[in-house]
């Protein structure tokens, strides 16, 4: 699933209809005056004109629905043009083949279809209107898939700072720590160092950038510190990062988010615990993260765990949209039941990505 | 007073544990580590008091506090918990957010009482739908025999107990609970007032209106306690 398939069908544009709409009427205003100027008010302009927008917005809407269909692919920018080149004069052409049809209809020997140059005139009008709401078309789409990106973005900083300061996890690390004081201060001081750590690195980082891997595998693993001293020995954690795998970019909080899902919802509601593998290899083509945990997906189904399903569904929905932003498309994200009571995240990023 | 820690957090317990010990007059008499193991410790020892953590692996906080048949008092303890404590309406003892601060600690143990009658009901947990509560049944005015279940009628809230009429009037104070009729309980501290009825009943109107028959049978038995 895409995430950026809203049930929307406009996507969030409200102004789409509007534009539309708007931009048929005036273009019909202008070619309805220039024909009775003309040629009069005749019957088969009259209808003409009355029908031109309705089959306009229609086939304009079609184009509409199909591109909204087609987006997140990735193009060359001249194939795009091409397309785009090829589904206007399509239009066009039906739209010439109306008017043409209207127009016998009602004008009979007199019509269009007897009057090349005429005819000529008229797809010639259709096919450029048509051009120009294409034009304006992908213009507006263009500046509303920035802004959509943008607001994602901001969407996953916010969501990553909430995790990051998980007030649950933040309240409950100080109060064991709190409790470490007594019982073992050399570990507690080591807790508050890496909690430290765990903020310094959350108000620094750029969300909109990526980060080496290991820079990410260093906080998770005082993140892992910390959660050990709640779970104790109800988590054992086993890692396995290659050398090369570690200077992957990959877009910051991607590994803490999978971390903190594979905590939060496979291994704390197990009462004796489990395992966490974190594995990144490198080959050729992809650097591959995964992240295992004893439990299944959708195993706890009291205690508002539908709640909080929903919010491990919303974040990983934001990882997946900041990997289509940052890789367009190359690289995925994958979340799955193993037969063998395990569920795995996996991720791909693809080798030459851009830093 | 005894109490009993429940936590999966073995450090949560520690600490507990240790701001407890500045109260001398709680003792802390069990642990338990999660649900199961609390269910065992409490039937066990019968507690005054749980501190309860909501979020736990197996069995929630909530979850626990269903499968209890008498509820102790109870003082939840919690990390950050908006959501679970949201669903609660009534009386639980207090909320402690941790790491708990000793002064809120002092001021929730100040709201505790000893247990009046090992024995006896005092209070019970309900869940209708989203809603949770601890009832203390003194303040539930009318118990109304649904079945297998019972209608608690407390405040402006109707929830549905499961259990029937007939085991629940086992474990209640005589003195208190009163049964009105084949269907309903009255608690007597909520009496207002009593009419005679239609050939030798009786009709008693409760406190916020409600009229309650009373049986031949019962009126009789009524009067008695009443000593009218």
């Amino acid at each position: 699933m895409n995430a950026t398939n809203g049930s929307n069908p406009n996507n969030g544009d409200s102004g789409y209809w509007g534009f539309t709409i708007l931009f048929w009427a005036i273009n019909t205003a202008i070619y309805f005056s220039f024909a009775v100027h003309y040629a009069g008010w005749t019957a088969p302009i009259v209808v003409g004109y009355l029908l031109y927008p309705i089959y306009s917005i229609g086939l304009t809407h079609l184009l509409h629905l199909e591109l909204r269909r087609r987006r997140g692919r990735v193009l060359p920018v001249w194939k795009r043009i091409a397309e785009m080149v090829l589904a206007v004069l399509a239009i066009g052409l039906v739209q010439t083949f109306l008017i043409g049809a209207v127009d016998w209809l009602f004008g009979g020997r007199d019509s269009l279809f007897y009057q090349q140059t005429a005819l000529i005139a008229s797809a010639f009008g259709a096919t450029s209107a048509v051009g120009m709401w294409v034009f304006v078309y992908a213009f507006r789409d263009h500046r509303l898939q920035r802004i959509q990106l943008k607001l994602a973005l901001r969407e996953a900083e916010l969501r990553a700072l909430e995790a990051q300061i998980n007030p649950h996890f933040l309240f409950n690390c100080l109060n064991s720590i709190r409790a470490l004081v007594a019982e073992n201060p050399a570990r507690a001081q080591d807790m508050i160092t890496r909690l430290a750590n765990i903020f310094r690195y959350n108000l620094h980082r750029e969300p909109t950038h990526t980060v080496p891997l290991a820079a990410e595998v260093e906080v998770v693993n005082d993140y892992l510190a910390l959660e050990s001293v709640r779970f104790e020995d109800r988590l054992r954690v086993h890692l396995a990062i290659s050398a090369e795998a570690g200077k992957t970019p990959v877009p910051s909080m991607l590994l803490q988010t999978l971390v903190e899902n594979a905590l939060k919802h496979g291994i704390a509601p197990l009462p004796s615990g489990g395992d966490l593998l974190i594995r990144a290899e490198r080959d050729r083509d992809a650097t591959r993260i995964e992240v295992e945990n004893t439990g299944q997906l959708g195993a706890n189904s009291d205690n508002g765990a539908e709640v909080e399903r929903g919010q491990a569904g919303v974040g990983l929905n934001n990882t997946r949209e900041r990997l289509r932003i940052l890789y367009g498309g190359r690289a995925s994200l994958q979340l799955r039941n193993r037969e063998d009571g395990r569920v795995v995240a996996t991720v791909l990023i693809p080798a030459n990505a851009r830093a | 007073m005894k109490a009993v820690i429940i936590d999966d957090e073995r450090l949560a317990r520690v600490e507990l544990r240790r701001l407890l010990a500045e109260h001398p007059e709680v003792q802390v008499a069990g642990e338990a580590r999660g649900g199961e193991e609390a269910l065992d410790v409490i039937a066990g020892l019968s507690p005054d008091l749980i501190f309860l953590d909501i979020q736990m692996p197996g069995m929630t906080g909530f979850q626990l506090l269903e499968r209890l048949e008498d509820v102790p008092q109870v003082i939840f303890t919690t990390g950050y918990d908006e959501y679970a404590i949201k669903a609660f309406e009534v009386n639980a003892l207090d909320y402690l957010m941790k790491p708990i601060a000793p002064a809120r600690l002092a001021a929730a143990l100040a709201r505790a009482r000893p247990r009046q009658s090992k024995s006896r009901l005092e209070q019970v947990f309900v869940r209708d739908g989203e809603k949770c509560w601890i009832v203390r049944l003194a303040d539930v005015f009318l118990m109304e025999s649904e079945g297998n279940y019972t209608r608690l009628c407390f405040g402006s809230d109707r929830p549905l107990i499961r259990r029937s009429l007939n085991a629940l009037e086992e474990q209640l104070d005589p003195a208190i609970s009163f049964r009105a009729n084949r269907k309903q309980i009255v608690n007597l501290k909520w009496v207002q007032a009593m009419a005679a009825g239609a050939g030798g009943a009786l009709a008693v109107t409760l406190r916020g209106g409600r009229e309650v028959e009373i049986s031949r049978r019962a009126a009789a038995r009524l009067r008695e306690v009443m000593s009218l």
